[in-house]
């Protein structure tokens, strides 16, 4: 055979099998559902849902003062992130609806609290903060000390004569912080492009995953083995196939659901975003190759994905920035490509820069996704041998 | 009224069935079957995959709701689960699969024991009863083994202890032989006929194998959820009256061209061919079948018999609307004509770590011929194949297929060899014709030819209307021939076909085997095919018997059969009154091997006349009748059984030799 016609055979094998893959895949209902829902509805209910900031925290309040300067800073913890839940008639009463757990915070002002501020005598207010909830917790603390800091500062400028809107002519610093990006901090924006990541990554290891297996399981991969496919030409249009279906799920969440409901901005590229989503893709899916070797049926592979992805998800930098972690765990997630594409996505969406921030990401990511990716395929090829 | 005329009691019914109706959604399973079984008999449910069997067996064991009838056992009412309760002690059910009501991690001891204090059967007894089972069963020795690790007959053994193991008065085996190899399917019969005879059991039993038919006491064919024929064996046969004309004749093709023209049943086995007439005179049957060969001379003409499964599909023939569609093989341009060897095995070799699966296998087959390798699952005839095809490297020894070396040249061997394996392996998910696309791509085949040979797929394999029915969907005739055509899409000079009858009903597979000796024939394709149904085994050219990873017999269907009636002598068939008290009075006079066949007793014997004279004197001492006995042709089965157990009883000498 010429090197022509050879090839020419290569792609008509490659075309019939994707055109299958893809067939099959649309057939399969129960799977095309999760694969809507998780595209669309989830997005929309966790872009809503997630809140990191705080919100509607309770408050109670035990006044021993019942003065105006006890009512005014009151008055300051208010929605949307503090909820008045009521005053305490006893002290000691705080601590029991705290382990009741229906409000987060006590705030106890002690008696002469007026007279103290009036008369420049120091004087202290007690906050009691559940942190059973860490972040919210110390987020409430650290909102309520703002609070009562920019109080006692009023006051002081107060006694002085000088009023709260004076304090330019007074020597003092202010911060004043401009924000980027996301300019009315609109959680949503980075809470449903962060779930589009997670989902691309779970459909990214778990279709090939189970579209390998499920050939294992019903004994059609024996008919393809005495084929003259080779394996690479078994395990390439899978690959190929469930990336044209996740890219298209990532176009209807974008354009479906994060756009139009949300008003996420696409501030860069598009064909640079499903470049290098697709890349991320493969890359991932190498990871499914590897999935589907040690595995024999759907149930497994389901739960060998969620083995494998769960760590990657939690540990890649959506949750919680990288920097927060031991090193040794960002060592070890210099080895999940999602590390990459979370930069990559809310480079090109949020901050609208090109390949030329981003191409030190999309190399690493492509390394790190050709070794996942082999490593797949060598595992593939070896268990028919 | 007439005044009823009572000579014998009526037997004590323990099975009453009424205008029974099982529905799954839109499908109906069973539509209105009537049945009764009588106590102490083996009852025989018979039919092709999704004929209603499994359905009806469920609902008698209490475990399948249904939609209208009446369902009886032990005179009380299945209806409710409650009732279904009261009589569940009483009965042992045995589902469908091979070990799938066992606990692969248990071993055979601990799986037995488990029933039997599900059934709260005393410890005492329990020893006795298991102690006895295992040893019918030859399975006393394996006592500690894990369940996952015996033979697939040995496993349906176990199933079959496990669900007697609480001496139910009614046993519901559900195909408890399918997939079995036939000794131990020999064993399996064996076994219950004793059960049968000492303990007063009922049995219901369903089966696909036509050829076990003649072992129920009676019997009833079910397809597509009617019952077609019920009755004894001789009852069933008499619904069709005929005979079956069996000689050779050249040309073939010429001749089966002409049969088909008059005769409703026309097959080819190996050089063979067998012919069904409606006449049961032997005389005139042939003369009936040597007018319509007109110049053609038979050599070699009998008229016998007709088989069960003759009958079935005659039955099945007279049921179908019109005739069987007969496989059109259109011409195809056939690329190159091969000199030489199809396949040639040369001392083939396969280690699995210190266990040789395959040793020292050698075979030769010329294009044309079908060329059939037997044997018990793990024989080693799979692991053959897989060398053959290149899917696994040989340990030792060398293979040429298509005119390659298998060692250098597997990828050109997989662009000519056709493969269909015992699944069909075909996507259930895709249509007709999206499967026969796939895979003329995948073996690169362009546009022009990928329509001429789907075409020729469609016309071949009478798929004409079902193109674009989701392959799910298709009965297991239809999925096996369009599996044969995505095997042959791409005019391959060899095809392999491992255990691919499995499951479906007599007439798709004499269409099947129909196709398959045209492609032999008319194409020159050389086939290599795997079964364990010996009835199947009857349609090579040439058969090569494999045992403990090596080819222990080789020659036609005939000369195996012939050396077998040299070395062991002929099949008698001997049929008596009271069966069951023969079979022991023989074997205390001395009868080694003999086989209960419902009424009947088949021995080898290697002088007739002579036995059948010291077996009638034997029985006439005890008070026992012989009704008539008859010298049978041997079949392919008693070939393999023979062998197989010389061979079992020589591995076991060795061994106690080696011991001692």
């Amino acid at each position: 055979m010429k090197p022509a016609d050879r090839l020419v055979v290569w792609c008509r094998r490659l075309t019939v099998m994707t055109r299958k893959e893809l067939v099959q895949l649309l057939r399969d209902i129960p799977l095309m559902a999760f694969l809507i829902y998780s595209f669309t509805l989830s997005v929309y209910v966790t872009g809503n849902g997630i809140q990191t900031q705080l919100r509607n925290a309770g408050l109670l309040v035990y006044d021993a003062d019942r003065s105006l300067s006890s009512r005014e800073l009151v008055s300051r913890f208010h929605l949307p992130y503090f909820r008045f839940d009521g005053e305490l008639i006893h002290a000691d009463e705080g601590f029991r609806r705290l382990d009741r757990g229906r409000s987060m915070m006590v705030l106890d002002i002690p008696a002469r609290f007026h007279e103290a501020l009036v008369s420049g005598e120091p004087t202290a207010v007690q906050l009691l903060v559940d942190t059973t909830n860490a972040p919210q917790g110390l987020s409430a603390a650290g909102y309520a000390a703002r609070i009562v800091g920019q109080f006692g500062q009023e006051s002081v400028l107060a006694r002085n004569g000088l009023a709260a809107s004076s304090s330019t002519t007074v020597p003092m610093i202010v911060s004043d912080h401009r924000v980027w990006y996301n300019q009315d901090q609109n959680e949503t924006w980075f809470e449903s492009i962060s779930h589009l990541l997670r989902m691309i990554t779970i459909f990214a290891v778990l279709l090939p995953a189970a579209a390998l297996v499920r050939e294992k399981e019903r004994g059609t991969v024996e008919q393809l083995l005495v084929s003259p496919l080779t394996p690479v030409q078994i395990m390439l249009p899978k690959v190929v196939a469930m990336t044209l279906m996740i890219l298209g799920a990532t176009a209807v969440a974008l354009f479906g659901v994060m756009q139009p409901v949300f008003g996420v901005p696409i501030r860069g590229s598009l064909f640079l975003l499903f470049s290098l989503t697709a890349l991320f893709i493969v890359a991932t899916a190498g990871i499914g190759v590897f999935a589907s070797t040690v595995t024999k049926n759907q149930a497994q592979v389901g739960m060998m994905t969620l083995l494998v992805v769960a760590p990657i998800l939690l540990l890649s930098g959506i949750f919680t920035p990288m920097e927060t972690m031991p090193a040794w765990v960002q060592y070890l997630m210099a080895l999940s490509p999602l590390r990459y594409f979370i930069e990559i996505a809310t480079g090109i969406l949020l901050k609208g820069v090109g390949f030329d921030m981003l191409w030190s990401q999309a190399l690493s990511m492509g390394v790190v996704g050709a070794s996942l990716f082999g490593f797949g395929l060598w595992r593939f090829r070896r268990q028919f041998q | 009224m007439d005044q009823p005329e009572i000579l014998t009691p009526p037997p004590a019914q323990v099975v009453r069935v009424r205008g029974f109706v099982k529905q799954y959604k839109q499908h109906i399973a069973v539509s209105g079957i009537d049945l009764e079984i009588h106590k102490g008999e083996i009852y025989g449910l018979i039919g092709p995959d999704g004929a209603g069997k499994s359905s009806l067996m469920k609902a008698i064991a209490g475990v399948l709701t249904y939609e209208s009838g009446t369902v009886e056992v032990f005179e009380t009412m299945i209806d409710t689960e409650r009732a279904a309760e009261r009589v569940k002690q009483r009965l042992g059910f045995l589902p469908q699969g091979l070990g799938l009501n066992l606990y692969p991690d248990l071993s055979v001891d601990e799986n037995i024991d488990f029933f039997a204090r599900l059934r709260l059967v005393p410890e005492h007894e329990l020893a006795e009863r298991k102690a006895r089972l295992l040893a019918m069963t030859r399975l006393d020795k394996f006592r500690a083994r894990a369940m996952k690790n015996l033979s697939g007959g040995m496993k349906q053994k176990l199933g079959l202890i496990c669900t007697l193991i609480h001496e139910p008065e009614l046993a519901i085996l559900d195909e408890p032989t399918t997939g079995v190899d036939p000794v131990s399917r020999r064993d399996f019969w064996a076994i219950l006929a004793e059960l049968l005879q000492e303990r007063g059991m009922t049995v219901l039993v369903s089966t696909a194998y036509m050829d076990e038919a003649e072992r129920f006491h009676r019997l009833s064919f079910l397809s597509s959820g009617k019952v077609l024929a019920s009755g004894t064996p001789a009852e069933v046969h008499a619904l069709v009256p005929g005979s079956m004309v069996t000689f050779e004749a050249t040309p073939q093709l010429e001749a089966i061209s002409r049969l088909k023209t008059g005769c409703t049943q026309v097959e080819a086995l190996g050089p063979v061919l067998r012919v069904f007439t409606e006449d049961t005179n032997p005389v005139s049957a042939a003369q009936a079948i040597t007018s319509y060969l007109g110049d053609i001379e038979p050599q070699q003409l009998h008229v016998d018999k007709l088989d069960l499964e003759d009958v079935f599909v005659a039955l099945l023939l007279r049921e179908a609307d019109q005739p069987p569609p007969s496989p059109e093989l259109p011409t195809a341009s056939v690329s190159s004509v091969n000199h030489g060897l199809a396949i040639e095995a040369k001392e083939l070799i396969r280690d699995f770590g210190t266990f040789r699966a395959v040793d020292r296998v050698s075979f030769q087959v010329k294009p044309g011929e079908i060329f059939g390798l037997l044997g018990a699952n793990g024989a080693g005839k799979t692991t053959v194949i897989k060398m053959l095809n290149g899917i696994l490297p040989p340990t030792g020894g060398e293979g040429w297929v298509a005119g390659e070396d298998m060692k250098t040249a597997g990828g050109a061997i997989k662009e000519r060899i056709g493969y269909m394996s015992q699944a069909f392996s075909l996507y259930l998910d895709l249509t007709v014709e999206e499967n026969i696309r796939l895979f003329a791509g995948i073996y690169g085949l362009d546009r022009r030819a990928t329509n001429e040979r789907f075409a020729w797929i469609v016309s071949m394999a009478g798929l004409q209307g079902y193109e674009s029915s989701l392959t799910v969907r298709l009965p297991m005739g239809v999925r096996q021939r369009l599996a044969l055509g995505c095997a042959l899409v791409h005019q391959p000079r060899v095809l392999f076909l491992d255990e691919p009858t499995s499951g479906v009903d007599p007439i798709g597979r004499r269409h099947f085997w129909d196709i398959l000796s045209r492609l032999a024939r008319e194409e020159g394709v050389a086939i290599l095919i795997t079964t364990h149904y010996m009835s199947e085994a009857e349609h090579g050219d040439h058969l090569a018997l494999m045992y403990a990873g090596r080819i222990v017999a080789e020659g036609s269907p005939a000369a195996m059969k012939a050396q077998v009636e040299r070395e062991a002598g002929q099949l008698l068939e001997v049929v008596t009154d009271q069966p069951g008290l023969a079979l022991r009075q023989l074997e205390r006079a001395g009868f080694a091997g003999i086989a209960l066949f419902g009424a009947q007793l088949h021995l080898l014997s290697r002088d007739p006349a002579q036995d059948e004279v010291r077996i009638r004197e034997s029985l006439a001492s005890e008070g026992l009748h012989v009704l008539g006995a008859a010298i049978r042709p041997l079949s392919l089965e008693d070939v393999f059984v023979h062998r197989v157990m010389a061979l079992e009883r020589r591995d076991r000498e060795t061994t106690k030799g080696a011991a001692a």
